[in-house]
């Protein structure tokens, strides 16, 4: 289970607690575990295989896994590195025979997609090319606020479910996870361009979206 | 490499500049950019309340005939 670890950071005290509640048969501790990846598994999961209801059965082949390996742990890994090892061991072995349907191929159609709406920025025949005809808003310590609004949630949830599959697989292990770059290039089999990329596309699309509720 | 890029260059070099991922003339070019345009410096303290705004959504549900199929499973688990 290790062929994921790029820069494992060993479990923290945390997962070592957690771990030890599931071993004891804490329901409530398995529950918990579940909802807070099932998510970012199912993204993962998507990427290798052709539909939601076999991402899904992956999903659940995963935690049964986790289950059966659990006495096994011994914390060298944070849990949630290897949690994922064990979702894309399963992802891959159903791939095989079901040619994988890489939403990455999409890629270079997402790259060509600007952050910002060209016609914000002054044309070539200005005498600033390129500059922003009106400033973005100074959201300041509004958008600290602004964040832990209700709405301003919903609004980004909602973004994020409606972008790519890769863009939002990468989205979620990194800003909503906490994977490191190194964690998501090895678990999606991507370069850390593309995955810098997709980063940047999904971020950039989550933040227009907070514009037009923020500002709007 | 130009003396100085445009805010249109700066937005899309947000994401690597925030990664490190930027060669460090690059690097030089961007933080001399933002510097001197209130416009760019907004847009990307708005990319890092994204980011911050990403961390704190709320987890989806988890299907319950799949929560409930795991649950079992961890019951089972738990027994032998």
């Amino acid at each position: 289970m290790t062929e994921i670890g790029v820069q494992n950071s060993a479990a923290g005290a945390e997962d070592v607690e957690l771990v030890a509640r599931l071993r004891a048969g804490d329901e409530k501790a398995f529950e918990a575990l579940v909802t807070r990846h099932y998510a970012t598994m199912l993204a993962v999961a998507r990427t290798y295989v052709k539909t939601r209801a076999v991402a899904e059965e992956v999903v659940q082949e995963a935690w049964l896994g986790l289950l059966q390996s659990l006495d096994r742990f011994q914390g060298r890994s944070s849990l949630k590195t290897w949690i994922l090892a064990i979702l894309v061991n399963k992802a891959k072995t159903r791939a095989v025979g079901e040619a994988r349907t890489v939403p990455f191929a999409s890629l270079a159609r997402e790259a060509d997609e600007p952050a910002v709406e060209p016609e914000r920025f002054r044309g070539p025949h200005d005498a600033f090319p390129g500059h922003w005809r009106s400033y973005p808003a100074n959201w300041g310590a509004s958008a600290e606020v602004a964040a832990e609004d209700h709405e301003t949630l919903r609004v980004t949830m909602r973004a994020i479910a409606e972008l790519p599959p890769a863009q939002q697989t990468v989205i979620r292990m990194r800003d909503v996870e906490g994977y490191s770059s190194d964690e998501v290039c090895a678990a999606l089999d991507v370069s850390a361009a593309n995955q810098r990329v997709l980063l940047h596309r999904a971020r950039s699309r989550v933040r227009a979206a907070l514009e037009a509720h923020l500002d709007g | 490499m130009a003396e100085h890029i445009s805010c249109q260059e700066v937005i899309e070099l947000v994401t690597d500049y925030l990664e490190r991922a930027l060669p460090s003339e690059e690097a030089s070019l961007f933080e001399q950019h933002i510097n001197f345009c209130d416009g760019c410096e907004w847009y990307l303290d708005q990319m890092r309340a994204t980011v911050a705004a990403v961390g704190r959504i709320e987890e989806e549900e988890v299907p319950p005939e799949t929560r409930d199929k795991l649950l079992t499973a961890f019951r089972h688990w738990k027994r032998t």
